[in-house]
């Protein structure tokens, strides 16, 4: 019993490695309508041109705690193909969330990219 | 915060199962529409979502409700743990639930007695019991009728107030007659303590100080002697001869509202109109009633003794000649009201109790230290787990578990153990006159008691050394294969700290024990100041049986007459009271032209004793005379007083021929006897006058002195009062030394108890001081090898390890007394013949202590010296 512990806690580094980005994806993709878990990481998928693979053992803990914060609502429908699925749906306060998390994203990625490009003069000063 | 987690972690569970194979089915479904074959989609599918178990355990974390889940998973390893080792498992159980046992039972009693003291009764908590004067620990009804009806009008702070008269009569009509507890009661008594008839109905208000011959009787007595005939209602049943009707039946355990009393019928204050001079009199004989009220509700006790006050003042200034002496209220809650038993409980239990919570926490202690032993043995097991990546939250949650499901287990025993010893407390009530009813009771708040000090034992023994355990750094464990050295030296400060508590808690409980104990020896062997061998007593319920006043002095004569005859009779005299069983009467005695201060009490105790009282008890006459049988009615009022009596009226002076008044007459004082025990040996001496039995005597209690054994005259004696009446009735035929056994009671309650709990304390402390030093000698093995093949010789091991004990039994004594000698304050007021402080029981109490715990150190040492050093080197 101890084993699965230990994995366990890899997956969960993981998630707290991409913790904000992946919750911030994910809010984002809802944003457009309405998505179940598959729907979410295809649409991932297509979207960042195959970059972006987001692992369900990422996406469903992600998911489930986001409904958990009350940023996502989540309810059974049935889908195009006439599957069963669990469809989520970003609340108000999700949008209120993922307009935070795009702030930070921009100001970190301003940041780093203050750091990379630093003009060589300044530098030599 | 969800009430029921597991309803909804079920179904949350499935759901994730179907919101998986969702997922799974649409990724299958897609790849198939791209070209793929159904069984290689299935598999690439499966492949790129990864292990679903694990993928389910991450997200159900994210609930935060998988706490049950887990709290499964540890309990079932605490108790595959504690099947391991079956030898701790069954030590640690038997001793905690010994521990909650001792706790339990004393809070058993507590509970059936303290905190139901009126059974049946409603709300008991808003219940006061009512005091006036001067208080006193076992006083007598304080309230005339007149005064309690004017207090139940004129107060603003109670929604009733009742009284009664706790008595006894003969019940007459069958063939034998039998005496039954009765008590005469105010018409809303039923209403106040909140009682519904289970027949008929209870009394009217305007029954109550009117002729109406009506009866309640008692579920028992309906039981015993109507077989519960259903239509006992409106039925004539006789009382002392007199006819009387059956009202109603009281519900079932309903014995009235004295505690710790036992009433078995009910009739209203004056039901056949013989009292009127009773019912309209303030003062003497009038003052009869105990009085308990019922609390408004938002009413505090000091807000409701003010109101009685003021309603109190405006009586007495309205009939102060009625009301010499002392008459502020004093209120108190049932639980300790000092008319019947709570009195008595309320010095008693809750020292007990707190006894038993030592005895648990020294047997925590003792537990604590067989985990820690058996956490240092596992240190290796919970390192691993730990290097695997359990959090310390988690290795201590499951090590306090395996403390808590010990406890529980030992409640559960404690529980099966409670429901019997809860019952034993009427044993230490001998037979008596009294009809005492007192017992445990083992309901819910028992059951939430031993679940509370299980919890509290878990806790204790438990936590303590999981914290400790958990705190072992996981590398270091696993790299030192000789960890015996520091993973002991870093348990050993704790283990050390477990021992001399054992030992400091042991200390007071077994100088408490052996006060008390000693306390009981000076009790039976003092001298009450009269003689208690070879004396018989018997009741004749004449008062009770309905004759007039002139057939029972008649009867009283023929009484002395036959029973004196009788072979092996040495004297026979009448008394209407026994000493030292719990009871006495009491009454406001003035000396002649002598104007009391007002709120003075001048009460004495009396008892009424015919010629040769003194003589058959050996009490000493000191000036002046025995009553002799010419005072009687016709003669002059006389009196005796004891020391104590003519010391506090004619300090200085001869009693002789100075004359008391009481009950508004003269008595004038004929002799003076020595000072005996009115109720208990260490009682405060109160003065005592004995007034002529066959002027004012009221009860009858033959008292015959014999010449063998008491027990073998009873029937002898019980026919020659049947052969004068046939149907008068005989009871509480018993030697005096037995009836006066009543008076040791709680002081045999105390010592017993505090010696079991102190016994227990010893082997507790004891073993707990072996096991860790055998414990902490055997990790040193290797140690005492190398010691002693460098040279150290067997007397160096044997003060090695000695020295290690020594320490530890000095501070745990040091400690120990310290608390000791606090905790003796407690008790001072149960002590008799023995200060708190005794120095010589102090001393051979930790003379004791430290003798058995040197003896503990003393076992393993000797096996240390013994052993060869080769082999000892060896050992790891």
């Amino acid at each position: 019993m101890s084993t699965p512990m230990g994995e366990k806690d890899q997956y969960k580094n993981r998630i707290e490695l991409l913790q904000g980005t992946l919750d911030m994806l994910i809010l984002q993709t809802l944003q457009w309508g309405p998505q179940h878990g598959y729907g979410i990481v295809q649409a991932l998928r297509l979207r960042s041109g195959d970059v972006l693979q987001v692992e369900t053992g990422s996406l469903y803990p992600a998911l489930h705690r986001l409904e958990r914060q009350g940023w996502v609502q989540s309810e059974w429908k049935q889908s195009e193909s006439k599957q069963r699925a669990r469809y989520y749906r970003i609340t108000a306060r999700g949008k209120k969330q993922l307009a935070s998390d795009l702030g930070r994203w921009e100001r970190i990625v301003e940041a780093i990219g203050s750091v990379m490009y630093v003009k060589p003069e300044e530098s030599e000063s | 915060m969800k009430w029921f987690p597991s309803f909804g972690f079920q179904r949350r569970k499935r759901e994730l199962q179907e919101e998986i194979d969702a997922h799974l089915q649409m990724a299958i479904a897609d790849r198939v529409a791209r070209g793929e074959t159904a069984e290689s989609a299935r598999q690439a599918a499966a492949r790129e979502f990864g292990n679903i178990p694990l993928v389910q355990d991450v997200t159900r974390d994210m609930w935060g409700q998988a706490l049950l889940e887990q709290l499964g998973r540890d309990l079932r390893y605490a108790l595959r743990q504690l099947r391991k080792s079956p030898g701790f498992t069954i030590t640690a159980t038997a001793m905690l639930a010994v521990a909650i046992c001792a706790n339990s039972t004393v809070f058993s009693w507590i509970d059936g007695t303290m905190l139901r003291p009126i059974p049946g009764a409603r709300d008991t908590g808003d219940l006061v019991s009512l005091q006036r004067g001067e208080r006193n620990f076992s006083p007598t009804p304080p309230f005339s009728y007149l005064d309690y009806r004017d207090l139940r009008e004129q107060n603003r702070t109670f929604t009733g107030i009742l009284a009664y008269h706790h008595d006894w009569i003969t019940l007459t009509g069958g063939a034998q007659p039998e005496r039954v507890y009765i008590a005469n009661v105010s018409a809303n008594y039923f209403d106040v303590l909140g009682i519904k008839p289970v027949l008929g109905r209870f009394f009217l208000p305007d029954e109550e100080s009117r002729a109406v011959p009506n009866v309640v009787l008692g579920y028992s007595l309906w039981k015993t002697r109507y077989a519960k005939d259903p239509a006992i209602v409106g039925k004539s049943i006789e009382l002392a001869r007199h006819p009387v009707t059956v009202i109603g039946v009281a519900p079932e355990g309903v014995v009235g509202a004295m505690p710790g009393l036992r009433d078995d019928l009910w009739v209203t204050l004056d039901p056949l109109g013989t009292d009127v001079w009773r019912m309209t009199h303030r003062s003497g004989g009038a003052v009869w009633l105990n009085v308990i009220g019922r609390l408004r509700p938002g009413v505090t006790r000091g807000q409701a003794a003010q109101d009685l006050d003021t309603a109190m003042r405006h009586i007495v200034a309205a009939y102060p000649d009625d009301h010499l002496g002392d008459n502020r209220i004093t209120l108190d809650p049932m639980w300790r009201s000092p008319f019947g038993a709570n009195g008595y409980m309320a010095a008693t239990l809750p020292i007990l109790l707190a006894f038993a919570a030592v005895v648990l926490m020294l047997t925590c202690a003792n537990v604590a230290t067989l985990t820690l032993v058996r956490f240092v043995a596992r240190r290796r097991e919970l390192a691993i787990r730990q290097s695997l990546g359990a959090n310390r939250i988690q290795l201590v949650r499951q090590m306090v578990l395996e403390g808590v499901v010990l406890s529980i287990v030992a409640g559960a025993v404690a529980l099966v153990l409670t429901s019997w010893t809860s019952k034993t407390f009427a044993w230490f009530f001998p037979a008596n006159s009294n009809p005492i009813i007192l017992n445990g009771s083992m309901d819910h708040n028992v059951v939430i008691g031993i679940a509370v000090f299980s919890l509290l034992a878990g806790m204790l023994c438990g936590a303590l050394p999981a914290w400790r355990s958990s705190h072992a750094p996981a590398i270091d464990v696993l790299k030192a294969e000789s960890a015996s050295i520091s993973g002991g030296s870093r348990n050993r400060k704790l283990l050390s700290g477990l021992v001399v508590a054992q030992i400091a808690l042991s200390l007071p409980l077994l100088l408490c024990s052996a006060l008390f104990l000693r306390t009981l020896r000076n009790l039976a062997g003092a001298n009450p100041g009269f003689e208690r061998d070879h004396i018989l007593t018997a009741s004749v319920g004449l008062n009770i049986a309905g004759y007039s006043h002139d057939e029972e002095q008649l009867i009283r004569h023929k009484i002395l007459d036959r029973v004196s005859a009788l072979p092996g009779v040495k004297v026979v005299s009448l008394t209407d009271w026994i000493p030292m069983t719990l009871g006495h009467k009491g009454e406001d005695a003035y000396p002649e032209g002598y104007v009391p201060h007002p709120h003075e009490s001048l009460q004495v105790y009396h008892a009424e004793v015919a010629p040769r009282y003194f003589e058959s008890l050996h009490i000493p006459i000191l000036e002046g005379r025995e009553f002799t049988p010419d005072d009687d009615e016709k003669a002059p009022r006389v009196l005796i007083v004891d020391q104590t009596a003519a010391k506090r009226y004619w300090p200085g002076q001869d009693p002789l021929g100075k004359r008391l008044r009481v009950w508004g007459r003269l008595f004038t004082v004929v002799g003076v006897a020595r000072n005996s025990t009115h109720i208990f040996v260490n009682e405060a001496p109160e003065p005592m006058v004995y007034m002529s039995f066959f002027q004012v005597g009221y009860e009858t209690i033959v008292q015959v002195k014999t010449e063998g054994n008491p027990v073998d005259l009873a029937p002898a004696v019980e026919n020659a009062i049947h052969e004068i009446d046939p149907r008068l009735p005989v009871f509480d035929v018993r030697p005096m030394r037995e009836s006066t056994q009543v008076a040791s009671s709680f002081a045999v309650i105390q010592s017993a108890l505090a010696g079991m709990f102190a016994l227990i304390g010893l082997v507790l402390a004891v073993t707990g001081i072996y096991g860790v030093v055998a414990y902490r000698t055997q990790m040193r093995t290797h140690e005492i090898g190398v010691r002693m093949a460098l040279g150290a010789s067997r007397v160096d091991v044997l003060r090695l390890v000695l020295l290690q004990g020594l320490w530890v039994t000095g501070i745990g004594l040091a400690l120990g007394l310290a608390f000791a000698l606090g905790l003796t304050r407690l008790i001072a007021r149960l002590l008799y013949g023995i200060g708190a402080n005794d120095p010589v029981t102090v001393v051979s109490v930790v003379m004791l202590l430290g003798a058995m715990s040197l003896a503990a150190c003393y076992l393993p040492a000797r096996r240390a010296m013994r052993r060869n050093p080769v082999t000892a080197i060896r050992e790891l």
